[in-house]
Order: C-alpha cells, then sequence, then structure tokens
C-alpha cells in the first residue's frame, strides 16, 4: 500500500510525484503507455527564443528524479476499475491491484473525433497517432498526408511530422456539417486563429495574432488566399473542405472543394487530393472517465475543452482523498501540467501529514506559479482560459482543505 | 456533380452505426442519446463508446436543440478499459491474447 497512487506518467503526474516524494511519501505511478513522459514524448518544437523544447527529454529528466526519490513507476498498466475503502482505495488494472490512501487522476486527455466521411478507412489516423509514431516509435507512417482541421495542436504536429520527412500536403478543414461544428466554418476557425497571442510558436500564426487586433475576422476570411497562407512551408487552406476519404481498401486521398467563407460548398471545384496517409486533427478534450466512475462531478467548460472534473486551486475534488492534475482539470500546455503537478503533490502531502497550515506558504506559492505559468504559455489552446479557471475556482464548492482545519483542530 | 451524401458515414464504428440512423432515431422518438444507444447499440462497442460518445452527444442536442448539460447522458461504467476474463479474475497473468 502507498500513500499516494498516482496514474498517469505525464507532466502532471510525475511533477506531483516528485512534490509527493520530497516530502517523504511513498508514491507509485503506473501508466497505460509503454513509456512514461505522457504528452512530452510526443513534443518537439521551436521556442521563440530560438531554443528547441524537447519532450522526449523532459519526460526522462522527470521520470528520472522521481526514481531517484524512491518513486515506482509502472508503464504498461491500464485501470479499468476503482473503488473506495476505508483505508483509502483499491484500484484495478490489467497488471493486479493497487492499494492507496490518496489517489491523483493525472490522465491527460483524449482527442475529439470528426468524423469525415470515409475515416474507418485503414490509413487515416487522428493526428495525435501520426505524432505518436513519428516521435515516439520512429515509424513515418507515409511520405505524403493530408491533414483536416485547423488548430494549434494540428498546426505544431504538422511541422513536427515535416521534420520526419513527411510531404505534409495541406492542412484543410472538415465540411461543415452537425458532427463538425465550428472546425467546419473558415471564419470561425480563422477566428480562433488569429486569437492566439503574439508568443505563438510561428510567425505566421504572430501576424495572424497582430491582425487579428486590427481586422475583423469575418473580413480577414474575405481576404484570405483561396490556395492558402504558407506556414512552415506547408499550405493551410482554411476556404478548402474535405468532403470525403477515398480509397477502396486503405486510404488514397481526399476529396476536396473550395468553400465560401461561411462553409457553402462550391461543388464545380471538386477534386481529389491524392496521399499515403490522413490526418483528423480535431483538438483535444479531458479525459475524465475514471473520474467519472468514481462519482466525481463535472462541469461544461468550453475553455477548458470539455466537461471537467469539479476541482479547487489546491487541485482537490469533491470527493475526499481524490485529486486531480494537468489536462485532465482543462487542456493547456505541459508546464501548466507540471505546475499544477506541484500543486497536487504539495496539497497531498498536506493532506496526508494532515498539517495544512506548516504546508500553507509552499502550497499558495505553487499555485501562483501556475498561474504565472498559464499567463506566459507560449500556446494558449483557447483565448479565455484564465478567465474560466478564475470563474470556476471561485464558485468552487470544494474546500476540503477548510474540512481539514476544522477536523484538526477538534483533535 | 452529384451532392455527396453524409447520412451512411460511420460515428461508432465498433458496431457500425450510420450517422443516418442516428438521425432517424432521434427524430422519430425525440429521445435522448442514452435511448439513442439503447436503440441502435451505437457506444456500446468493444471500444465502450471511447471514440463516438462526444459525436452521439453532439447529434443528439443538436437535433433537440438542448445546451450541453453538465453531467454526461451516456455514463461511463467499468471496465472502463477491455479486459480479459483472467484479468477481471485476478490471475493478472494469462497470455489468451
Amino acid at each position: 500500500m502507498s500513500d499516494l497512487l498516482i496514474i498517469g506518467a505525464g507532466p502532471a503526474g510525475l511533477s506531483a510525484a516528485i512534490a509527493a516524494a520530497e516530502k517523504g511519501l511513498s508514491v507509485t505511478v503506473i501508466d497505460e503507455f509503454p513509456k512514461a513522459g505522457g504528452r512530452l514524448l510526443g513534443q518537439l518544437h521551436q521556442e521563440p527564443n530560438g531554443e528547441w523544447w524537447n519532450g522526449i527529454q523532459k519526460g526522462e529528466q522527470l521520470s528520472q528524479r522521481a526514481r531517484q526519490l524512491g518513486v515506482t513507476i509502472q508503464c504498461e498498466v491500464s485501470v479499468y476499475d476503482i473503488s473506495q475503502s476505508k483505508n483509502g482505495w483499491d484500484v484495478y488494472t490489467t497488471k493486479g491491484e493497487y492499494k492507496a490512501e490518496k489517489l491523483l487522476l493525472a490522465t491527460g486527455a483524449t482527442e475529439s473525433p470528426i468524423p469525415v466521411k470515409g475515416w474507418t478507412l485503414p490509413g487515416v489516423m487522428t493526428i495525435g497517432a501520426a505524432q505518436i509514431m513519428g516521435n515516439v516509435h520512429r515509424v513515418k507512417p507515409g511520405n505524403s498526408c493530408i491533414i483536416i482541421g485547423a488548430n494549434v495542436l494540428s498546426m505544431a504536429i504538422a511541422n513536427e511530422l515535416k521534420l520526419c520527412g513527411v510531404n505534409v500536403k495541406e492542412i484543410i478543414i472538415p465540411k461543415a456539417d452537425i458532427t463538425s461544428n465550428e472546425a467546419g466554418n473558415p471564419e470561425q476557425v480563422l477566428s480562433s486563429l488569429m486569437r492566439l497571442t503574439h508568443l505563438a510558436p510561428t510567425p505566421i500564426l504572430r501576424q495572424l495574432g497582430k491582425i487579428g487586433k486590427l481586422v475583423h475576422p469575418k473580413i480577414a476570411i474575405k481576404l484570405f488566399p483561396r490556395k492558402g497562407i504558407r506556414m512552415f512551408d506547408i499550405p493551410l487552406r482554411l476556404k478548402n473542405a474535405a468532403l470525403e476519404i477515398v480509397g477502396d481498401r486503405f486510404a488514397t486521398g481526399v476529396r476536396t472543394a473550395n468553400i465560401k467563407a461561411n462553409g457553402e460548398i462550391d461543388h464545380t471545384s471538386e477534386k481529389v487530393v491524392d496521399a499515403d496517409f490522413v490526418c483528423i486533427a480535431g483538438g483535444l478534450t479531458p479525459l475524465s472517465e475514471l473520474a467519472s466512475i468514481i462519482g466525481c462531478s463535472f462541469k461544461y467548460i468550453p475553455e477548458l475543452g470539455g466537461h471537467v472534473p469539479v476541482h479547487n486551486e489546491q487541485m482537490q475534488t469533491n470527493i475526499p482523498g481524490l485529486y486531480v492534475a494537468g489536462n485532465i482539470t482543462g487542456i493547456e500546455s505541459a508546464k501548466v501540467a507540471m505546475a499544477q503537478g506541484r500543486v497536487a503533490g504539495l496539497a497531498i502531502a498536506a493532506d496526508i501529514m494532515n498539517d495544512w497550515e506548516q504546508m500553507e506558504t509552499s502550497i499558495n506559492k505553487a499555485i501562483e506559479n501556475v498561474n504565472i505559468t498559464r499567463d506566459k504559455a507560449l500556446i494558449q489552446f483557447h483565448p479565455g482560459i484564465s478567465d474560466a479557471r478564475k470563474k470556476f475556482y471561485q464558485k468552487s464548492e470544494v474546500d476540503l482543505t477548510q474540512i481539514s482545519k476544522i477536523k484538526k483542530r477538534e483533535a | 456533380m452529384a451532392v455527396i451524401s453524409d447520412d451512411d458515414k460511420i460515428i461508432c464504428r465498433c458496431e457500425e452505426v450510420s450517422l443516418g440512423t442516428i438521425k432517424d432515431i432521434v427524430h422519430h422518438f425525440h429521445c435522448s442519446s442514452r435511448e439513442v444507444k439503447l436503440r441502435t447499440r451505437a457506444g456500446m462497442g468493444y471500444c465502450g463508446g471511447r471514440i463516438c460518445r462526444t459525436i452521439i452527444e453532439k447529434v443528439v442536442q443538436d437535433i433537440n436543440n438542448e445546451k450541453v448539460s453538465n453531467e454526461s447522458q451516456l455514463s461511463y461504467r467499468p471496465p472502463i478499459r477491455p479486459v480479459t476474463f483472467g484479468q477481471l479474475g485476478g490471475s493478472g497473468n494469462d497470455d489468451e491474447s
């Protein structure tokens, strides 16, 4: 039995493990993937100062530090059920049962699908799958590809695929229908790209951000060239839609057409663009199935990527002894996830030692660091993250810190 | 040129349920996403709805003109990952796959 079991060995989970182990807790981290690091493993991009962010290295540093502190990290372990026991938690996995006093869910995010006609053909994958194949497994998914879905994630990974030697023919958007919503509306796609901060990782995005301050998206999309603009030398075509993925036994290309600013299709312009594989990029949403089976309350917050488990700034959920950190609490960068992990690790240590007062200063400092990291984040997945978080935490009914304090005084 | 209909595109890959089937059921029964699941098996396949859950909810909400609620209608139930009987039984080391 550990003091703390962490589900998810990504930036949040590993940072929490380090913070908790530094306070003397016995910590076990489990992860479904064969390698620790989580989403870090896929990340490779250049920061504005010219330095490369190498996620694989970052992940290794974190797991090395955790192991030095005596943390047990076990990979290829899938959790399929969790129940609460008298002393904590029973966690059922494909490698047997784990027991722990406190539980931290750091399960990260999952990709939102956009069901384009023909998406069940072999050779069609999510943009995240292509990233993992290239950056983690070192397998080139094909020589040429088309990306359907224009958002921060797809643009970052398009460049990674190019670095892998893939000819990324174009980034287009899905045809507007009941299943694609905003992702299929050129004006809305451009508008969300234009709201990206000036810190965005590519010059084109920075330019779009500047234009966004001067021109309304309604006008900007009218001026947007039909042949697209080039980003990392990859055409970004917001006025071209994917009508269907074609191929007999596997995907061989995409049938595309020109669309108007409102998404209306010009069927006379239909043509098939050939590609070895097709990526669908629908964005990310918190992976919170475990919080759901435990019985957490949820709140739907579009700015955070969907349904998030109700929690407070100390990362406590409305279920005593259950904590969350990282993308399960909302889609943000790995740096924010690491900062949140530290908060969770410290809060759990305070919880176990029943000493909130002594830990209060360091927990508050860690919370402050989350806010600073968020404000400085290179990629804002959604422009309203900070405000949405503030509102959410103000309204949060979770105040277990207070409960613990009262308990302590009574004792 | 002919307009391609999207109604035959697959939404639930495991149970092979099309968009058209889901739309028809919602229009015909004026029902919830849970009822769509029970009537069509969409979201009840091998993957446990991990891929199509959000799409089903979105289509149903759109047709019924509903706002997204805080709690999902399509609940998660353990086991949330495919497991073998051996794993469920606790032996944890069956090599039947």
